[in-house]
Protein backbone atom coordinates (compact mmCIF):
# COMPACT_ATOMS: atom_id res chain seq x y z
CA UNK A 1 0.00 0.00 0.00
CA UNK A 2 1.24 3.63 -0.85
CA UNK A 3 1.95 6.32 1.33
CA UNK A 4 -0.54 8.50 -1.07
CA UNK A 5 -3.59 6.23 0.52
CA UNK A 6 -2.12 6.64 4.28
CA UNK A 7 -2.77 9.92 3.67
CA UNK A 8 -6.04 10.04 1.93
CA UNK A 9 -6.99 7.99 5.15
CA UNK A 10 -5.62 10.45 7.55
CA UNK A 11 -7.42 13.17 6.22
CA UNK A 12 -10.86 11.39 5.80
CA UNK A 13 -10.32 10.39 9.85
CA UNK A 14 -9.86 13.78 10.32
CA UNK A 15 -12.58 15.05 8.15
CA UNK A 16 -14.57 12.86 10.39
CA UNK A 17 -13.75 14.12 13.91
CA UNK A 18 -15.85 16.98 12.83
CA UNK A 19 -19.28 15.11 13.36
CA UNK A 20 -18.36 13.49 17.05
CA UNK A 21 -17.81 17.23 17.73
CA UNK A 22 -20.88 18.08 16.62
CA UNK A 23 -22.94 15.29 18.44
CA UNK A 24 -20.62 16.39 21.32
CA UNK A 25 -22.26 20.09 21.41
CA UNK A 26 -25.70 19.40 20.61
CA UNK A 27 -25.97 16.18 22.14
CA UNK A 28 -28.77 16.04 24.48
CA UNK A 29 -27.69 13.74 27.47
CA UNK A 30 -24.36 13.28 28.95
CA UNK A 31 -23.89 10.15 27.78
CA UNK A 32 -23.97 10.77 23.93
CA UNK A 33 -20.89 13.64 24.93
CA UNK A 34 -19.36 10.35 26.71
CA UNK A 35 -19.55 8.43 23.48
CA UNK A 36 -18.41 10.65 21.37
CA UNK A 37 -15.23 11.85 23.10
CA UNK A 38 -14.34 8.32 23.67
CA UNK A 39 -14.64 8.28 19.85
CA UNK A 40 -12.86 11.11 19.19
CA UNK A 41 -9.98 9.24 21.43
CA UNK A 42 -9.93 6.10 19.66
CA UNK A 43 -10.21 8.05 16.29
CA UNK A 44 -6.75 10.61 16.98
CA UNK A 45 -5.18 7.07 18.69
CA UNK A 46 -5.66 5.75 14.96
CA UNK A 47 -4.38 9.21 13.56
CA UNK A 48 -1.26 9.22 15.08
CA UNK A 49 -0.34 5.56 14.23
CA UNK A 50 -0.90 6.51 10.78
CA UNK A 51 1.11 9.67 11.18
CA UNK A 52 4.07 6.80 12.99
CA UNK A 53 3.63 4.96 9.00
CA UNK A 54 3.68 8.17 6.75
CA UNK A 55 6.58 10.20 8.52
CA UNK A 56 8.85 6.88 9.07
CA UNK A 57 9.21 7.53 12.99
CA UNK A 58 8.49 5.18 15.26
CA UNK A 59 8.60 7.08 18.56
CA UNK A 60 5.30 8.26 17.91
CA UNK A 61 3.45 4.78 18.74
CA UNK A 62 4.41 5.67 22.59
CA UNK A 63 2.64 9.11 21.89
CA UNK A 64 0.11 6.93 21.09
CA UNK A 65 -0.16 4.62 24.10
CA UNK A 66 0.17 7.56 26.44
CA UNK A 67 -3.13 8.70 24.62
CA UNK A 68 -4.94 5.56 24.75
CA UNK A 69 -4.66 5.71 28.60
CA UNK A 70 -5.47 9.28 29.27
CA UNK A 71 -8.44 9.10 27.09
CA UNK A 72 -9.51 6.21 29.11
CA UNK A 73 -9.29 7.73 32.19
CA UNK A 74 -10.59 10.85 31.15
CA UNK A 75 -13.89 8.97 30.16
CA UNK A 76 -14.03 6.72 33.16
CA UNK A 77 -13.70 10.17 35.18
CA UNK A 78 -16.72 11.63 33.68
CA UNK A 79 -18.92 8.49 33.90
CA UNK A 80 -18.30 8.34 37.41
CA UNK A 81 -19.60 11.97 37.78
CA UNK A 82 -22.73 11.01 35.35
CA UNK A 83 -23.48 7.64 37.49
CA UNK A 84 -22.48 9.06 40.91
CA UNK A 85 -23.18 12.60 40.79
CA UNK A 86 -20.59 12.93 42.35
CA UNK A 87 -16.33 12.31 41.91
CA UNK A 88 -14.58 11.91 45.38
CA UNK B 1 0.00 16.96 4.26
CA UNK B 2 -0.42 20.42 4.65
CA UNK B 3 -4.22 20.12 4.62
CA UNK B 4 -4.54 17.51 7.21
CA UNK B 5 -2.88 20.78 8.87
CA UNK B 6 -5.15 22.79 7.88
CA UNK B 7 -8.57 20.42 9.04
CA UNK B 8 -6.90 20.53 12.45
CA UNK B 9 -6.56 23.96 12.63
CA UNK B 10 -9.85 24.26 11.34
CA UNK B 11 -11.05 21.85 14.03
CA UNK B 12 -9.22 23.81 16.95
CA UNK B 13 -11.21 26.86 15.87
CA UNK B 14 -15.01 25.50 15.87
CA UNK B 15 -14.25 23.14 19.46
CA UNK B 16 -13.21 26.61 21.19
CA UNK B 17 -16.44 28.50 19.72
CA UNK B 18 -18.26 25.42 21.22
CA UNK B 19 -16.41 25.80 24.40
CA UNK B 20 -17.74 29.35 25.24
CA UNK B 21 -21.36 28.84 24.02
CA UNK B 22 -22.45 25.73 25.99
CA UNK B 23 -23.86 26.40 29.04
CA UNK B 24 -23.90 22.98 30.64
CA UNK B 25 -20.25 22.89 32.10
CA UNK B 26 -19.77 19.22 32.01
CA UNK B 27 -20.20 19.53 28.02
CA UNK B 28 -17.91 21.99 28.21
CA UNK B 29 -14.77 19.89 29.66
CA UNK B 30 -15.72 17.38 27.41
CA UNK B 31 -15.29 19.47 24.25
CA UNK B 32 -12.22 21.29 25.60
CA UNK B 33 -10.50 17.36 26.13
CA UNK B 34 -11.37 17.01 22.68
CA UNK B 35 -9.73 20.93 21.98
CA UNK B 36 -6.32 19.53 23.70
CA UNK B 37 -6.36 15.63 22.15
CA UNK B 38 -6.52 17.77 18.95
CA UNK B 39 -3.69 19.87 20.17
CA UNK B 40 -1.66 17.19 20.84
CA UNK B 41 -1.96 15.85 17.48
CA UNK B 42 -0.74 19.18 16.20
CA UNK B 43 2.21 19.05 18.05
CA UNK B 44 3.55 15.77 17.10
CA UNK B 45 3.01 16.95 13.04
CA UNK B 46 5.18 19.80 13.98
CA UNK B 47 7.66 17.53 15.33
CA UNK B 48 7.61 17.71 18.69
CA UNK B 49 6.65 14.21 20.52
CA UNK B 50 7.59 15.23 23.41
CA UNK B 51 5.77 17.97 23.16
CA UNK B 52 2.53 16.13 22.44
CA UNK B 53 3.25 13.71 25.50
CA UNK B 54 3.40 16.30 27.71
CA UNK B 55 -0.11 17.68 26.26
CA UNK B 56 -1.47 14.52 26.35
CA UNK B 57 -0.98 13.36 29.83
CA UNK B 58 -1.72 17.01 31.30
CA UNK B 59 -3.99 18.57 28.99
CA UNK B 60 -6.38 15.78 28.44
CA UNK B 61 -5.85 13.35 31.56
CA UNK B 62 -4.68 15.44 34.68
CA UNK B 63 -6.89 18.57 33.41
CA UNK B 64 -10.52 16.74 32.81
CA UNK B 65 -10.25 14.99 36.18
CA UNK B 66 -9.70 18.39 37.87
CA UNK B 67 -12.58 20.15 36.31
CA UNK B 68 -15.04 17.34 36.60
CA UNK B 69 -13.93 17.32 40.27
CA UNK B 70 -14.60 21.33 40.29
CA UNK B 71 -18.48 20.65 38.83
CA UNK B 72 -19.24 17.90 41.15
CA UNK B 73 -17.88 20.48 44.52
CA UNK B 74 -20.10 23.54 42.64
CA UNK B 75 -22.96 23.73 40.74
CA UNK B 76 -23.23 21.96 37.17
CA UNK B 77 -25.07 24.70 34.57
CA UNK B 78 -24.07 28.54 34.14
CA UNK B 79 -25.86 30.76 35.38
Amino acid sequence: MTIASFVAMTIFLAVLAFVCIYRAYIGPTAADRVVSINVITTKVTVLIALIAVITDQYMFIDVALIYAMMGFIATLAVSKYIEKGKLY
Amino acid sequence: MQILNVFLVIFLIVAAIMVERTKDLLSAVIIFTSYSLMMALLWLLLRAPDVAMTEAAIGAGITTNLFVVVISRTRRTEK
